[in-house]
């Protein structure tokens, strides 16, 4: 080989081929064989996935009131890597006086070298642009603000067990907002964003992006209106008789819309970590009581459905003493000859019990689970229970005798209201409802709940019969002639049970006292229920359900009748209701 | 002399579309940068907007807030309790009920006509 310029050159040429070659090799090697690779690791220092929150959605009443939003708040974030070690005397100072926490608190926090540190949460947007404002001013780094909400509840303690309320998480925990979580909750979104070494977003590199979907608005059956009558009332009954626990509740019989809920103790939603446990329970579906009396619309209903007596068949109630099984059976007066229609008016003991009898075990027990008793009434509240009804194989001798007037069983105020329900609904057993329907913000509907009819229980005919019997209980010849309301035929029943000693048998003198009846009786357009559980009467023979449960309830419906805007009948105004308590004698059963 | 003049002569055509290219390539690469800038400076306001929106969002739901703790049920109990506001209860007779229209059983059912106005 001739060692000539042009060879020279070709060799030159060879050189930089091999080596740019290479280059491409290795260029190709990286863009292509190790693309995914350095691609994940540069997008670990830049990109990141901004999340997107969705705003829990609002309840609001059966009027569109809101009862339940969320206000915008920021939580004060610290990362001690990027605090000036000088200057953290200086945070401190400032954290302590404007988030108003304690100084010792924020230097344990703060001493520490982790990069996350919540430092105070629900911080209003105000105090959080002022805070800002004094950091930037100070050259204070390290403190960062993330956006937050919080649910804020503007009736406050009204409704407060029904609307319940959320952790920290906007996890619901307790009422609507539990089970209804997974509609208010709404979906996250998401974004991928790079940030410039300023830690700035570049807004152009932005990747991938996923709106939120904000959670849908709840709207509840319940009626404000109504429930701010029902809380007055139930306040105005715990000043007056200082119950342990009071429960009231409204509702509608054909649709099953519970109109009002309340309970007492209760506890403010938006002060809920200072509440003691006791005051969060929702008494209406998770507390159990012996119903009394007031049981006997289930007896007399089961008799006459089974056409084993008519309403005007007369039962022979013993004078007031019966012994059955060994043990003596009692009256509150010596009843002679009484008809199946009196002995719900009369609230007589032995007539129930024999009406009991006439049916057998079976098929009363078959009754009592018909009417709902037992089992969970399928309400949109979490926590409900099935009260307690024991089966016919674990009857005792005089268990026929006792159910009947509502002792051996534990129902549920809500249970109750329902069985009362079904009598003024011709029959049907309806489930309750809290919820009516599910939109989005701008009123879309996404569900809407009808009425959904269980089963007929007992017939048309007998309900109304019973329906009948019940006007004669708030009359005066009734027990509850103090619930009686001027302009309106009302039919009721009351119910007074000696309340149940945890240790076994019964605590003397304490009872639980109630009253549920329906209104106007021909067209009900609502059923309510009052319990007063050891109610504190000025003598002890006052503590009756037609004297105490009553009167509440003739106010409560007097007032919701005006509301409703039903026309009271002229011929039927008479005294009001708290004028026929104190002229009545006859005490209420 | 002629030769060497015509060796060393460039091609005004040639030489004019070298221009022409390199001008081209030289826009386009300006045009790049430039568009590349107002890219960033779009997407600078797109944040300061988006920033903005959520704020004047923020403030609307704080006023909302607000809107509906002044206007709840308890808010209005306690300022009429207070004595900010005077509600009368309406009284019985005091209130006037308008019978409800019924609807015929039949919508085009033909009906006789009462009136006692027309008499001759």
């Amino acid at each position: 080989m001739r060692w000539n310029g042009r060879t020279r050159c070709a060799l030159v040429c060879i050189g930089f081929v091999l080596l740019f070659s290479a280059f491409s090799f290795r260029l190709v090697y990286l863009q292509l064989v190790k693309h995914d690779e350095y691609a994940g690791l540069a997008a670990e220092k830049h990109v990141y996935k901004q999340p997107i929150y969705a705003e829990r959605g609002a309840i609001t009443d059966a009027n569109g009131e809101v009862l339940a939003h969320n206000v915008p708040v920021e939580i004060v974030v610290a990362d001690t890597s990027h605090l000036n070690k000088e200057k953290v005397a200086e945070a401190v100072a400032l954290l302590s006086r404007d988030l108003k926490i304690d100084a010792d608190e924020l230097w344990g926090k703060l001493g520490s070298d982790r990069h996350y540190i919540v430092l105070k949460r629900d911080v209003p947007e105000s105090a959080a642009d002022a805070l800002r404002a004094k950091l930037r001013e100070q050259n204070l780094r390290g403190i960062y603000f993330e956006h937050d909400a919080a649910r804020l509840y503007p009736n406050g303690s009204m409704l407060c067990h029904v609307i319940g309320f959320t952790d920290f998480d906007h996890k619901g925990i307790q009422g609507v907002e539990a089970s209804m979580d997974e509609y208010l909750r709404g979906q996250d979104g998401y974004r991928y964003i790079e940030h410039n070494r300023a830690g700035q977003e570049i807004v152009l590199y932005r990747g991938q992006e996923r709106a939120s979907r904000d959670g849908y608005q709840v709207h509840l059956s319940v009626d404000l209106n109504l429930q701010n009558i029902v809380e007055n009332e139930i306040d105005a009954a715990v000043r007056e008789y200082s119950p342990e626990r009071a429960t009231i509740l409204l509702m509608r019989p054909q649709t099953g819309e519970v109109l009002a809920m309340a309970n007492r103790p209760n506890f403010d939603l938006n002060q809920r970590s200072t509440a003691r446990p006791e005051q969060m329970k929702n008494r209406a579906v998770i507390d159990m009581m012996e119903p009394g009396s007031t049981f006997k619309i289930v007896t007399a209903a089961a008799a006459l459905n089974e056409k084993k007596v008519r309403p005007d068949t007369t039962i022979y109630c013993e004078k007031g003493i019966w012994n059955y099984g060994g043990r003596t059976l009692h009256d509150h007066r010596p009843y002679g000859e009484l008809s199946v229609q009196d002995i719900l008016v009369k609230s007589s003991n032995i007539g129930a019990a024999k009406l009991a009898i006439s049916l057998g075990d079976q098929k009363f027990y078959e009754y009592i689970r018909r009417f709902g008793f037992g089992e969970r009434t399928g309400v949109e509240l979490p926590g409900e229970i099935n009260g307690m009804i024991r089966p016919p194989q674990n009857w005792s001798k005089i268990s026929i005798t006792r159910i009947p007037m509502g002792h051996e069983v534990a129902v549920t105020p809500l249970q109750m209201t329902v069985a009362m329900a079904t009598i003024a609904n011709g029959g049907k057993l309806i489930t309750p409802r809290v919820v009516k329907s599910i939109t989005t913000a701008d009123g879309k509907t996404i569900s809407e709940f009808s009425p959904s009819v269980v089963r007929q229980v007992i017939s048309e005919e007998t309900a109304k019969q019973i329906g009948r019997a019940l006007r004669g209980v708030v009359s005066d010849r009734g027990t509850a002639a103090a619930a009686a309301v001027p302009g309106f035929i009302i039919a009721g029943k009351t119910g007074t049970a000696q309340k149940v000693d945890p240790h076994g048998g019964y605590e003397k003198g304490k009872y639980i006292v109630s009253f549920t009846g329906f209104l106007p009786a021909d067209h009900p357009e609502f059923v309510g229920l009052v319990v007063l559980d050891d109610a504190k009467t000025s003598k002890p023979e006052l503590n009756y359900g037609g004297l105490v449960a009553g009167p509440i309830f003739a106010r409560i419906a007097e007032k919701a009748a005006r509301y409703l805007d039903l026309a009271p009948q002229p011929d039927l105004i008479k005294p009001t209701a708290a004028g026929r308590v104190a002229s009545t004698s006859a005490p209420g059963h | 002399m002629n030769r060497s003049r015509q060796l060393n002569r460039v091609g005004a055509a040639s030489l004019a579309r070298w221009i022409v290219i390199t001008a081209l390539l030289a826009a386009a690469g300006l045009c790049y940068v430039y568009l590349t800038l107002q890219l960033h400076r779009l997407g600078d306001r797109k944040k300061s907007l988006e920033t903005e929106l959520m704020g004047l969002r923020t403030q609307n739901d704080v006023a909302n807030v607000q809107i509906a703790a002044l206007t709840s049920r308890s808010a209005l109990q306690r300022r009429l309790k207070e004595g900010y506001l005077k509600m009368i209860p309406i009284a019985e007779q005091n209130i006037v009920r308008l019978a409800p229209i019924r609807p015929a059983p039949e919508e085009n059912a033909i009906r006789p006509v009462a009136n006692d106005q027309v008499g001759r």
